[in-house]
């Protein structure tokens, strides 16, 4: 479950302070599906980074499975992030040095969950639930847009997190591919009861969600 | 990401990785800092030698001043290299106690003129000459041979005209001593035949030598000397000192020198300081350069952290990430700057060095060890240094909002 009470977030800039996000309460329950949606500068990818434990807010409370995180510690955030938030962001972001196993891997290589062999095993497994069989040792440059955003999708799920994150993660594919990113998020979602929070401007795709938030001048709209 | 196992592996394999990622930038700083190293391990090398072999070579050219009782004899035509054979002595603390401005370093000597010591072939005078090698500055810069290790107290250094054996015996007034070294040609008489003892071992030998003389020398009573050797400091003249030193001690005569040579050897002093200086600056400033490149390195890859955060690593991770990266490049750098160092040695060796042994002036290198020493000082210097100037963005990046690092464009 999925908890957020009265998060605001201000940035200092210099023509003086914004107020990106202005006091939201959300809650989405386990294995639920929502989609954010608003204009650019609306703040819902604010909102998404203060509850992925990306930025942090100037006041309120993020809660996940029960978890204050933002109270926890630098390395206890760490660990939470690594462990229960699976994140797909808007830009390509593998590592280019790195084959499309190993950074699947990356995750629990971090956390020293899993050795070398069996890391490479279930980040594996992890490909072939997004239908990359073919592309274990492919590098990130060898792929289509399409199959590195699936090649993060498999990185996202790598521990098996209890919420998943996705930022505009189809604003730079065709629409083909983007149908069949957003069918891959939501299937593993669903088979894996892992709740997926959607950012999108795209009403066509928020449309399928099953709660839709609406944001405008950083606050939440009917 | 075969063969590591381990999350510290991990990471060092990824700021390998790093590394090879760029492999035009990552070379071009590898030959700048290993250009800045060859030159700075060539630099202090070259000069650390060039600075011994001149301490050496000025040295030989004798004191500036040389201080003895002024009833005694003095060759003024000799280098002042040893003071002469006289009965008559001076104060031991009296150059001490006359604080004369400007000095470099002074040492006292000892000498006793005897055909009584049982040296060399029987009834044949000898020169003993009593001096402390901790502050000589005219006796062991002539040294041309000499047994390994430091010198004993019961080891004479010969003269170059005396043909005695490295680590044969010498009997001096009964009692046995090891020859540790001999001196080259000098010209002065009284140094090429002379015999020199630790001066500790020198006042040692006078119950012997009353036994023997039937009284007891002047010079080997611990508060009396023959003479001082005096070295003046830059910027300081003979004259001013010859002066200081005849007003503040009484019944003494100041021999000076050759005051071209003491104007060379002070000229030349100061010229080394800032040669030294220079190098130091050039040091410094290179550091700096390759602080500031890596900052920028650093700052540029701000996404891709700030994307490791983002799935779990640790600021400390990330921090040490960048540590190991900086390092790798630079202390590789230097290494291959002090390879490429040492090749410039060799062709200053060549050069320079080899005109120098045919003219027969002497050139000291720097021995094995500290070479070594300063090998590892550049190499652990540079990597110090790319560390130093990788520190502090990692830092601050470890500090910064993931979501902040993640929304900068590299």
């Amino acid at each position: 479950m999925l908890a957020c009470r009265g998060l605001v977030k201000h940035y200092a800039t210099d023509k003086g302070t914004v107020e990106a996000v202005r006091g939201i309460d959300l809650d989405v329950p386990m294995g639920g599906y929502a989609a954010i949606i608003g204009r650019s500068g609306s703040g819902k990818s604010s909102l998404m980074a203060m509850i992925g434990g990306l930025s942090r807010p100037t006041a309120g409370q993020v809660r996940i499975d029960g978890a204050d995180l933002w109270a926890l510690r630098e390395p206890e955030a760490a660990t939470f992030r690594n462990r229960r938030i699976g994140y797909v962001f808007q830009f390509a972001s593998l590592l280019p040095n790195l084959r499309a196993v190993d950074n699947v891997a990356l995750p629990a290589r971090l956390a020293g969950r899993l050795g070398h062999r069996e890391a490479a095993d279930v980040a594996a497994e992890r490909l072939a639930d997004v239908g990359l069989t073919d592309h274990f040792d492919a590098f990130p440059a060898e792929l289509s847009s399409g199959e590195q955003r699936r090649v993060v999708i498999a990185r996202a799920l790598m521990n098996e997190p209890a919420l998943l994150l996705a930022d505009e993660p189809t604003s730079d594919l065709d629409e083909q591919t983007e149908r069949e990113v957003m069918a891959l998020l939501r299937a593993v979602s669903r088979d894996r009861r892992t709740t997926l929070v959607l950012v999108t401007h795209n009403l066509a795709l928020a449309a399928e969600a099953e709660q839709i938030v609406h944001i405008a001048n950083g606050v939440i709209v009917p | 990401m075969r063969g590591f196992g381990s999350t510290r592996g991990l990471l060092l394999m990824l700021a390998v990785q790093n590394l090879g990622r760029r492999q035009t930038r990552t070379w071009l700083l590898v030959a700048a800092i290993a250009l800045a190293s060859a030159v700075t391990f060539a630099g202090v090398v070259a000069m650390a030698s060039v600075t011994a072999s001149m301490q050496v070579g000025l040295s030989r050219v004798g004191a500036d001043l040389m201080v003895v009782n002024r009833d005694a004899l003095t060759n003024i035509t000799n280098a002042l290299l040893v003071v002469e054979p006289t009965d008559s002595t001076v104060a031991a603390d009296a150059v001490l106690r006359a604080d004369i401005h400007g000095m470099a370093g002074f040492s006292a000597q000892r000498i006793l003129r005897t055909d009584r010591s049982g040296f060399g072939a029987a009834g044949e005078p000898v020169d003993l000459i009593g001096f402390d090698p901790g502050t000589d500055f005219t006796i062991l810069p002539w040294l041309s041979e000499r047994l390994a290790g430091p010198m004993r107290p019961d080891d004479v250094i010969l003269g170059g005209a005396r043909d005695l054996p490295l680590g044969s015996k010498a009997l001096i007034f009964g009692q046995s001593f090891r020859v540790y070294g001999k001196l080259a040609r000098t010209g002065s008489g009284t140094q090429e035949r002379g015999v020199f003892v630790q001066v500790v071992r020198f006042l040692a030998l006078a119950p012997a030598i009353r036994d023997r003389l039937g009284s007891l020398p002047h010079m080997l009573e611990p508060d009396r000397v023959t003479g001082f050797l005096i070295r003046m400091g830059p910027a300081s003249t003979e004259l001013q000192a010859r002066f200081a030193l005849l007003s503040k001690i009484p019944d003494i005569k100041v021999i000076v020198g050759s005051a071209l040579l003491t104007g060379i050897r002070q000229g030349l002093g100061m010229l080394l300081g800032g040669l030294v200086l220079l190098v130091v600056a050039l040091s410094i400033s290179t550091a700096m350069m390759v602080a500031l490149l890596f900052s920028a390195i650093m700052a540029e890859r701000r996404r891709e952290f700030g994307l490791l955060k983002a799935i779990g690593a640790r600021n400390g991770q990330i921090v040490g990430m960048a540590l190991v990266e900086a390092a790798l490049a630079t202390a590789g750098g230097a290494a291959i700057g002090v390879i490429f160092g040492l090749l410039l040695l060799r062709l200053f060796e060549r050069g320079l060095v080899h005109h120098l042994g045919e003219m027969g002036i002497p050139f000291l290198w720097l021995d094995g060890a500290r070479t070594c020493g300063v090998a590892a000082a550049c190499v652990v210097g540079a990597a110090l240094v790319g560390m130093a100037g990788a520190f502090l963005p990692a830092w601050r990046m470890g500090r910064r909002d993931i979501h902040d690092l993640l929304g900068k464009e590299s």
